[in-house]
Order: C-alpha cells, then sequence, then structure tokens
C-alpha cells in the first residue's frame, strides 16, 4: 500500500475499542508506526464513534480508508446489555423437575448480613422455563426423550414466541443427544430463532453456572448479531475491510462467529487491554503483571511468557459466565473512588466512585466529594495545567476544598490526607496484584509491572512497592492499550471437550485433545496450537486448568498437573491419582510483531517527580528511577533498598 | 494509628485470612469444604483475640476464641499445629475441626493462624457425624480435645492415624486434613510477608489498634439503638428424643454503647442433641448485632466486645458435658437468632422470620456419605420481600450440584424447586421454601434435622406466618428429627418452610 506521502507502507492494521467514555483508535504500521486517536464514545449508536475513531487515526497518519488490511473491534455491547437488562426475550428448556434452576442458583443469599438484599433477577423470567420430559444421569440416559416430548417443548416455546432458546439438560456435558433433539426440532420449527445448547456452549458440570452461561449466549445473540451486522455494513461502505472481533479469551475471530457465539466476546474490552500489555511486555519481562486502573476500577492480570494467565470461570453483573477467557482480576478503585472516614476512625477510598459525572471535585462539574483524582491533584502528581484526555481541564482549589473537608474530619493535614487517598488505594489494588500472582503460587517480586489506562500510570511505581515489584513499564501507548491490543492480537479458536477420566500412562485424554485441534487451525497462518486441562486429585472438587503437550502424552499431563498442584497450593502430592475433567484446545495465530521500544535515546529522570505524557501522568516515586525512551515508554527501577 | 496506616494495616491483615481460605477451599477434597464452603479462617493476636477473619458463614463468627484459648493454656511453642473439636474445649460440634498455630517472628509470638472446616465424617452411631438422635457427645464421633497434629514442624502420623482410623471417609478426610495444613503454611508465609513490609513494631501494634477500631465502630452503632431491655421467648420442636419443652428465653438490654444478651430462663439441655455450647450461642447473637448495626464493621473480638452474653450453666444454650450438640451448631443456631431478632424488634424494625433451619440431611452407605443443607425462605423485611431459596441466618453453603451429587454418590435428584406461595402474605411477601426429591440408589441409612416441620417462621406487625417445612419418606410424613434406614430405590423428600411476611397486605 502507498500511503499519502507516496511510499510504500506496508499493511496498515487498525483496532478501535469502545470504552465507555471514549472510542480508541490505534493505527499499526507493522515495524514502522504506531499512531493513536481518541473521540468521544457514542453510546445511542456505538457504530458511529466508531468510524469516526477511524478516521481521526487515518488523518493523524496520514492513511486512507484503502490502506487498512485488516480491522478489530472491542466492544462492551455485551456487557452493557448484561448490566442494563437490554437483551432478547428468551426461552429455557431444562430437565423435568429442574425448572427453577436459573431461580435457585446455588441457594446463597445475596448479601451475609444484609437480609433483604436480592440476586439479580434470572434472564429469563419463570414463565419462560420450559420443562423436558427426559433424564441422563452421569452414566447415561434414564429417561428417554420421546417424539411426544420433543413436540411438547417445540409447542410450547412456539406459543411464548420468544426471540432465542437456550437448551440445558442435566448431565448434558457428557450425554448430549437429548440437547441436540431438542435443538434440531426448535429450529426446524421456529426458523429465525436462534437456539443455543449448554453442550455446545459450555461442555462442563455444573449445572447452575453452565445453564446461566448457555442464556446468556442466547440472550445477547439477537443484540450481538445485529450489531456486528450494523457495524460490519459500514466499515464495507466506507471502504474497510471485514470486521474481525476482540473474544474474552485475548484472540481475534471473524464477525459471523463472534456474532453466533455472544457470550464469548463478553469480556472483548478488558482482554484487549491485556493482549496488549502482553505483547509489549512481551519481549522484554518473562512474567509481568497488567495494571490497567481507569476512573472507577482497576483490572490486573499475570503473564508468563507473553501469555496471559486463562480461567474457566468469571462473574458479570452477579451471573456467572464460565467460559475459556483470561483471567482478569478486578476491583472497584479508581481515580473517581471517593475517599471518606468511618464510624471507627479509618479512611476509607471506594467502592463507591464519583464516575465520569459529577466526577472528582477538580472536574469542576459539580462533585464535592474527594477522590483519588483529587488527591493526586493536590500532592501535585497531576498537574493542573495540563488538560486530560478529553480536554478536562483540572481545578486544583475544587481538589483541595474536597480533600480538606476530609482531612478535617479525621483530623489530619490536606497533604496527610490526601497522601492516605492514595495509600489506601495503592494498597487495594495491590491486592488484586495478589490475588493473581500469590494467590496463583506466583511471587509478583520477579515482575514487571505494565501500568496503563488513565491512572496506572500515576499508581503503578506505588503499588509495585507494596508487593515488592521492582520494575515498572509505562509504554507511551497507556492511554489506548486496549486498542493497541487488538492491533497486536491473532486470531484464535477454542475448542472445549468434557472428559471425566483418571489420568494414567496412557494416551487417552491426549488423543481427545489432539482430536478437538483437528481443523482448528484451518486458514491460519502459522498458528500455535496450545491444550489445556482442568484437573484435580481423585476426590479432590475443584479443578486446576494446566497446560500441556499432549505429544507427551497422559503422563505428561499428570507431571504439569502435580507440578501446577505444588506451586498453587504448597502441597505437593507425587504419586497420587489425577482426575481430568476437560480439555481444551486452542489454535491462535501469532499477530503482528509488536513496535520495538529501542532501550536508546533515553532520559534520565530521577524520583520523586511527575512525568506528564500523551493522556496520562507518570509519578516516579523517590526511591526509583527510570528511562523515558525515545518510544515514549517509561520504565522505572526501584532503587536497590 | 493514624487513620491511613490503620486502613493500610486492615487491608493486609484481612489479605491474610482471605488468602489461607481461598488455598483451603482450592484444594480441599469433600464438596463440604470446596462447593459448599463450611470452612472460615482467621488471625489472632498473641492475647487469643480474634483480629480479622474470612468467613462465609456466620455460625464460625464466635465459636473460634475458645479454641484458641483451650490451645494457649495447653502452651504456645514453634512449630506446632494443634488441632480441636471438642465442643466443650474450644469446638462447636465435632464434624468442625479446627486447626490453630501459632505465629512467630524472631522467636516472639505475636499471634495465631486458626482455620475451621466441617468434615464430612468424623465417625459416631451415623454416617455424616449429624446423627437424629444421639444422646451425649461420644455417639457423636471422635472428640478430640486439643492435641498436636504437628509437633516442631512434623506431622504425627499417629494423631492422623487415629482420626482417619475414625472417620467412614478416611481418604477425604486425609485429602481435607492436608488442605487445611497447608492453609497454615500459607499463613506463616503471609504474616511474615506483613512483618517484613511493614515492620513487625506496626504490623503487632495494628492487631491491636484494629481491636481497638473495631470496638469505637459497634460501639458507635449500638449507641444509635433505643435504650432499653426487650424480651423474647422461642420454643424449639424438640430434639426427637427427650419430651421436654425446649425453650430459648432472650432479654437483650441496650444501654448506650453497650449491649447485654441474658439467656436466663431458658430450658435446661435437653436429652437429645439440640445443646449449644456458649461458642455456638456467641455467634448467633454476633449475627444479629452484625445484621441490625453496621455490616462493614468487620468480625473481631473488638467488634464484639461491647456485647456481654450470658446463659445459666448446663441450660440449652450452653450446654455441658456429656450433652450431645450435634444440632445445636445448624439448628438451635438458628432459633437463637431467630429469639434474639425478636427481642432486638423491640427496639428497632427487624425482618419477620426466615425459615429458622437449615434442613440436615446426610445420607450415608457402603462407602459413601453425604452431607447438606437446604435453603428457604427468607422473611420480608420493611422494605422488600423476603428472598426465595437462600440460606437466611447461620448459614450461607452452596448448594452440591445436582450432576456432582450424582456423580459422587449413589443418589438421584428427582426434583428441585421452589414451593411457590410458601412465603408469608403481606404488605411486603415473605420469601419462598424449597423441595428437594432425592432417590437413593443403595441401601443407606438417612438422618433428618429439622425445625419449623410443625410451626411456621412468624410473620411480622400484621404480616401473615410462612409456611412450615415437611419432611416425607416415599411420600409418608416423617417428623422433623427422624433417623431411618432406606432401601434402594426409597425416595426422601425434603421441603423448607417460608419466611414469614411483613406488614398487613
Amino acid at each position: 500500500m502507498i500511503g499519502t506521502d507516496g511510499t510504500d507502507t506496508g499493511p496498515v492494521l487498525v483496532g478501535v475499542d469502545v470504552g465507555g467514555t471514549f472510542t480508541d483508535a490505534v493505527a499499526l504500521v507493522p515495524g514502522r508506526s504506531v499512531t493513536l486517536a481518541k473521540v468521544p464514545t457514542t453510546p445511542d449508536d456505538q457504530s458511529r464513534g466508531v468510524l469516526e475513531a477511524v478516521d481521526a487515526v487515518l488523518e493523524r497518519a496520514g492513511l486512507r480508508h484503502r490502506d487498512v488490511a485488516r480491522f478489530a473491534h472491542g466492544m462492551t455491547v455485551g456487557t452493557n446489555a448484561l448490566l442494563e437488562g437490554r437483551g432478547a426475550d428468551t426461552a429455557l428448556v431444562v430437565t423435568q423437575g429442574f425448572g427453577d434452576l436459573l431461580e435457585l442458583r446455588r441457594q446463597d443469599r445475596a448479601h451475609l448480613y444484609r437480609l433483604s438484599a436480592a440476586h439479580p433477577p434470572p434472564l429469563v423470567p419463570r414463565e419462560r422455563v420450559v420443562e423436558a420430559a427426559e433424564r441422563c444421569d452421569a452414566a447415561g440416559v434414564r429417561v428417554p426423550l420421546t417424539d411426544a416430548a420433543v413436540a411438547d417443548v417445540v409447542r410450547r416455546v412456539r406459543d411464548m414466541g420468544v426471540a432465542t432458546v437456550a437448551v440445558c439438560l442435566l448431565h448434558a456435558y457428557r450425554h448430549a443427544a437429548h440437547e441436540r433433539r431438542l435443538a434440531d426440532a426448535l429450529r426446524a420449527a421456529l426458523p429465525g430463532v436462534h437456539v443455543s445448547t449448554s453442550h455446545e456452549v459450555l461442555p462442563a458440570v455444573r449445572e447452575y453456572e453452565r445453564a446461566a452461561t448457555t442464556v446468556v449466549d442466547a440472550y445477547l445473540n439477537p443484540l450481538m448479531r445485529r450489531y456486528l451486522g450494523a457495524l460490519g455494513a459500514r466499515l464495507g461502505d466506507a471502504g474497510l475491510p471485514t470486521l474481525e472481533v476482540m473474544q474474552s479469551s485475548g484472540g481475534l475471530t471473524d464477525a459471523a462467529t463472534a456474532a453466533a457465539h455472544a457470550s464469548r466476546t463478553v469480556l472483548s474490552g478488558p482482554a484487549g487491554g491485556v493482549v496488549g500489555a502482553a505483547r509489549l511486555a512481551g519481549g522484554e519481562a518473562p512474567r509481568a503483571i497488567t495494571f490497567d486502573m481507569g476512573g472507577t476500577s482497576c483490572d490486573v492480570a499475570l503473564v508468563e511468557d507473553g501469555a496471559p494467565g486463562r480461567t474457566q470461570r468469571s462473574e458479570i453483573a452477579g451471573r456467572p459466565l464460565h467460559l475459556p477467557m483470561l483471567d482478569i482480576v478486578t476491583v472497584s478503585a479508581g481515580g473517581g473512588s471517593i475517599a471518606w472516614a468511618d464510624s471507627g476512625g479509618a479512611l476509607r477510598v471506594g467502592p463507591e466512585s464519583a464516575g465520569a459525572v459529577p466526577g472528582p471535585a477538580a472536574y469542576g462539574r459539580g462533585g464535592a466529594r474527594p477522590t483519588v483524582t483529587d488527591a493526586n491533584v493536590v500532592l501535585g502528581r497531576l498537574d493542573a495545567g495540563t488538560p486530560l484526555a478529553g480536554g478536562v481541564r483540572l481545578d486544583a482549589d475544587a481538589a483541595r476544598r474536597a480533600v480538606a473537608g476530609l482531612a478535617q474530619a479525621l483530623g489530619i493535614t490536606v497533604e496527610a490526607c490526601a497522601e492516605g487517598i492514595v495509600r489506601v488505594a495503592n494498597h487495594e489494588m495491590a491486592r488484586a496484584v495478589r490475588r493473581v500472582s500469590v494467590e496463583r503460587g506466583v511471587d509478583p517480586r520477579q515482575a514487571t509491572l505494565v501500568a496503563f489506562g488513565g491512572a496506572g500510570p500515576l499508581h503503578g511505581c506505588d503499588v509495585a512497592a507494596i508487593v515488592g515489584a521492582r520494575t515498572v513499564w509505562a509504554p507511551a501507548a497507556a492511554g489506548a492499550m486496549a486498542a493497541l491490543g487488538l492491533v497486536l492480537a491473532g486470531r484464535r479458536r477454542d475448542r472445549m471437550a468434557s472428559v471425566d477420566r483418571l489420568v494414567a500412562d496412557g494416551d487417552e485424554v491426549s488423543r481427545t485433545a489432539r482430536e478437538l485441534a483437528a481443523g482448528l487451525a484451518d486458514g491460519m497462518r502459522e498458528p500455535v496450537l496450545t491444550f489445556r486441562a482442568a484437573c484435580r486429585y481423585e476426590g479432590q472438587r475443584h479443578e486446576l486448568v494446566v497446560d500441556w503437550d499432549p505429544a507427551g502424552g497422559d503422563a505428561a499431563l499428570a507431571a504439569a498437573f502435580h507440578r501446577a498442584h505444588a506451586r498453587q497450593h504448597g502441597d505437593e502430592r507425587p504419586g497420587s491419582p489425577v482426575r481430568a475433567l476437560s480439555v481444551e484446545a486452542s489454535a491462535e495465530e501469532p499477530g503482528p510483531a509488536a513496535p520495538v521500544s529501542p532501550d536508546a535515546g533515553t532520559d534520565r529522570l530521577t524520583g520523586p517527580v511527575a512525568v506528564a505524557g500523551d493522556g496520562s501522568t507518570f509519578w516516579l516515586p523517590e526511591g526509583w528511577t527510570a528511562a523515558r525512551r525515545a518510544s515514549g515508554d517509561i520504565v522505572a527501577t526501584a532503587e536497590a533498598t | 494509628m493514624d487513620p491511613v496506616t490503620l486502613q493500610v494495616m486492615a487491608n493486609a491483615w484481612r489479605a491474610v485470612a482471605e488468602e489461607m481460605e481461598a488455598s483451603l477451599v482450592a484444594s480441599a477434597h469433600s464438596p463440604n469444604i470446596t462447593e459448599r464452603r463450611d470452612c472460615s479462617t482467621a488471625v489472632f493476636d498473641a492475647a487469643g483475640r480474634m483480629v480479622v477473619q474470612a468467613a462465609t458463614i456466620p455460625v464460625h463468627l464466635g465459636a473460634m476464641p475458645e479454641a484458641v484459648a483451650a490451645v494457649a493454656a495447653r502452651g504456645v511453642r514453634p512449630g506446632d499445629v494443634w488441632i480441636v473439636n471438642d465442643p466443650y474445649a474450644g469446638g462447636t460440634h465435632l464434624p468442625d475441626l479446627t486447626l490453630v498455630s501459632p505465629l512467630y517472628h524472631d522467636g516472639a509470638h505475636v499471634g495465631f493462624a486458626v482455620s475451621r472446616a466441617h468434615h464430612a465424617d468424623v465417625g459416631g452411631m451415623a454416617p455424616g457425624s449429624m446423627p437424629a438422635g444421639s444422646r451425649e457427645l461420644v455417639q457423636e464421633g471422635l472428640v478430640l480435645p486439643p492435641v498436636r497434629l504437628v509437633r516442631d514442624g512434623v506431622l504425627d502420623d499417629d494423631i492422623l492415624a487415629i482420626i482417619l482410623a475414625n472417620s467412614r471417609t478416611p481418604a477425604e478426610r486425609h485429602g481435607d486434613l492436608r488442605a487445611q495444613l497447608a492453609c497454615h503454611r500459607v499463613a506463616d508465609a503471609r504474616a511474615a510477608d506483613v512483618i517484613a513490609r511493614h515492620g513487625a513494631r506496626t504490623a503487632v501494634d495494628a492487631l491491636g489498634a484494629l481491636l481497638e477500631y473495631g470496638e469505637r465502630r459497634t460501639r458507635a452503632a449500638i449507641a444509635a439503638l433505643p435504650d432499653g431491655e426487650y424480651q423474647a421467648r422461642e420454643e424449639l420442636e424438640g430434639d426427637g428424643v427427650g419430651d421436654g419443652p425446649l425453650v430459648i428465653a432472650v432479654s437483650v438490654r441496650i444501654a448506650g454503647e453497650t449491649m447485654d444478651v441474658d439467656f436466663a430462663g431458658t430450658s435446661p439441655a435437653g436429652a437429645g442433641n439440640m445443646n449449644c455450647p456458649l461458642a455456638v450461642t456467641r455467634s448467633a447473637v454476633y449475627f444479629v448485632v452484625r445484621a441490625v448495626t453496621d455490616p462493614d464493621i468487620p468480625a473481631s473480638a473488638g467488634a464484639f466486645a461491647p456485647v456481654s452474653i450470658t446463659a445459666p450453666a448446663g441450660c440449652l444454650v450452653n450446654a455441658r458435658p456429656p450433652s450431645a450438640v450435634a444440632a445445636g451448631n445448624v439448628e438451635t443456631s438458628s432459633r437463637i437468632v431467630d429469639a434474639v431478632f425478636s427481642a432486638v424488634g423491640g427496639a428497632v424494625d427487624v425482618p419477620a422470620q426466615g425459615q429458622g433451619t437449615m434442613n440436615n440431611l446426610t445420607i450415608g452407605g457402603a462407602g459413601f456419605t453425604y452431607y447438606e443443607t437446604m435453603a428457604g425462605g427468607q422473611g420480608a423485611s420493611p422494605g422488600d420481600d423476603g428472598p426465595d431459596a437462600v440460606h437466611v441466618a447461620m448459614s450461607n453453603t452452596l448448594n452440591t450440584p445436582v450432576e456432582m451429587l450424582e456423580a459422587a454418590f449413589p443418589l438421584r435428584v428427582e426434583a428441585y424447586r421452589i414451593r411457590r406461595g410458601t412465603g408469608g402474605a403481606g404488605r411486603h411477601r415473605g420469601g419462598d421454601g424449597v423441595e428437594r426429591v432425592i432417590r437413593v440408589l443403595a441401601d443407606a441409612e438417612a438422618s433428618i434435622i429439622a425445625e419449623r416441620r410443625l410451626h411456621g417462621p412468624r410473620g411480622a406487625r400484621g404480616g401473615e406466618d410462612g409456611a412450615p417445612g415437611e419432611n416425607l419418606v416415599n411420600g409418608a410424613p416423617v417428623p422433623g428429627k427422624w433417623r431411618g434406614f432406606l432401601r434402594a430405590g426409597d425416595v426422601i423428600t425434603l421441603r423448607s418452610p417460608g419466611g414469614g411476611g411483613w406488614g398487613a397486605a
């Protein structure tokens, strides 16, 4: 391709991430340039903001629509629809006798001591749950599914006039025939109605979590199809390439696949940030912790050898979502977190947040309660003279007034109070770092903290110091990391199967894994295949997901599990029998090379000093030194103590 | 301690207890711990006062200090891990095995790490060690006074052998104890981290400061309640053995910043197993205190210092050896909550009564023991309906998923549903109870211990009562406390009560 300056640019990759306030775009010309742009999110129709962001970034980079070779998208459509209850009218088909599955949840109450607190209502109301006359147990079919029973289900679902159906029958993770028959009959009788089945969405034991996840898949389907369809059309009209979408798993998929599997992109947004940070850190830091701090929350993930940690369990808006995804721990601490004094005289920060409106007192939009951002302004770490991303000007007097009120209540100086707010918030976020590291058996002291998001670079060094990490890296693209992750990601496909067998010296589990991988990488360039199995010691009930290479057979899996268990729980049991519950195979295309950040042309900095950057400020505390590279990246190191 | 350091240290010490619990839950074997999370962990100061607790189960709230006191009385040395379950020497009921290990820094004793987990079987006259119909403690299982399971850092295989030999499921016990021991190693490492990071002086001083902090907050919260003396009375539905009435009488006196809770007038301990050691009674009172004050106040010895609890020696809620206690922890504790809530309801608005039982079901046979408690209706509150199908008071365990249960035990769940309309009517409706129907696929012995089978939980301010629960075997009603043999193919049905309604409809 030829740039506007007439030179050959090579393929241009564009990523656009839609956040709550801003839509970020990145244009990457591998090996040559990275360009960022930021426009306001357009909540009424997010695709409008997406196109505006594309235009903005291409204009900055001096490129045209037709130069773009790949377009990747990160979105919060699924999460928002779940939070706001805007999904489709969905029916749920379950085994006879279990129609209350979603309402029963796991029978725990929403709050231990607030007795009137209620769980969010199920996405499918009870009157749209249909019981099917059938039953399997762990060993197989107990009550066969008759033609009459199938017809009865179809008739009742048809009468409801729903847009989508979720089917989750007991023990279908292993015995899927009844779900298949019901799905086939429903699809044949009700064209245009989408059907999600639990054995396809999540072939894993535990009926409530599987049903809840399958329901999310069905509930989001029409919305996701409409949104991605409309966006794809807009992109096409603009002469941009086919849409690819970031999945919760940290890899891209084509829009059609994303539309057909709506539950897989619920964590599309945060995954982009983790992938971006992981790819940037990959070359230089064998162990990294991504630290993404924004206005209301802080997302943390562990990255080893460039690969982010993975999990199969998560919860969105009070509902479980059990799917292969990046292992991201979120705490509600951000720039907008409100500081307060409790009745015991302790200084507390959050979980309440001033959000974007009214926002911190310093935003001058009517906020009067002190926030973490206000404390940073009082301490001079945020310069009131430098506008924030989006042009917000900081009002130092308003920040000081807000913090002074709390300082008076606590009987300390304004500066001590501001310092305290930042310190308490940092310790809260350090807990998230410990959860992804210490609780996973990984020592954070050898890790590099990759700090990004609006407030990440401001708090990264202090949080690193709390957990004993000595290196902090704030990439120049800290304000648009999720969008950068989109252009650096590769395509990815995941498949999962239930196995439930003892892991011995044979090859059964490994063979299942290899079979899963057949055809998985079709159409991919230089795909990397990886395999994981959820295993436990015979008799245990919780699985640990471990990576292994099935070429080494099942003995290799057992050895990998023994190691992982010893690492995570400090309890070595070589020789104890291991059971595998499920296996996952993944194929991932390597993404383009991450922009290099040569350790050259660097400024040396010595803390304490605040360094204003493009869209975020880096705070280098006393006892730290840093190099600011030509790329704009800042790499900080704690002095030996 | 300044307001910032105080909060930073609260965070640091709480993380120690939470990381212990995370480790225990993730590596234990039995569904009781891993799925139901019937366990808790805590850090105590060197004087044996609880400073922070990671507890998902309120019944463990006040129940650990006795265990630490009993261990401390035996002498504290580095490298030891003690085990205890004797309800009359630091325990609650026998399945709850508590481990206590002293924490040291530079040779100085700075505190204790404590873990408690409900083990599915510790022997006794019936599988699950929760027998309906037990009459003395020794029938309920192996009694462990405080003994050292680990001495000078070395596991005592002899003690372990005794414990395993007395369980119907020794392999599972072994796995759970390994996990519990590992979480004490986590405590050692994490406490050392906290001390290294903040300095021994600050870290240890913080333990005392956090206790004072909890006490300040509870005092402020109690001061906001109207002073006065409020009485209430609840009658249990028998213990399946004796025939005397089992009455819980309570008087709650709120005066300024303190609350005195006195159980004078409560019946003597019964012949059966509904009796509680005082530790369980404390937990039930603390539960109500947390619910009517500010649940944001972390549980600690300090937070509960302004609350005094007295009960006549040898009464139902302060039992003495050799009284049986298996059901006191689960059932009587629930009804103590009802009684204390009713009394405190004289001072402030409280919710109508919830199900008031945990609907304990144990089924055991050749090589297996299944134990589970079941949700029911929550009472309606002045502003909201009562939630359906939840644990309401002293428990909050997760259910065992049907698919896990059927894979692990010769049992088939035939139905699991909400009992619609069982919550009491009212301006705000009580929550509905639950029905669970289980077919046994092998000969087995079963035990049910449940309250609220005769009278439903009471409504408040004109709200109607919730429906009582029911127990059935092959469709025929059986009493609230029942033990019997089942043949393969028999069906056992538990129906839990609905919660009371609030306000006239």
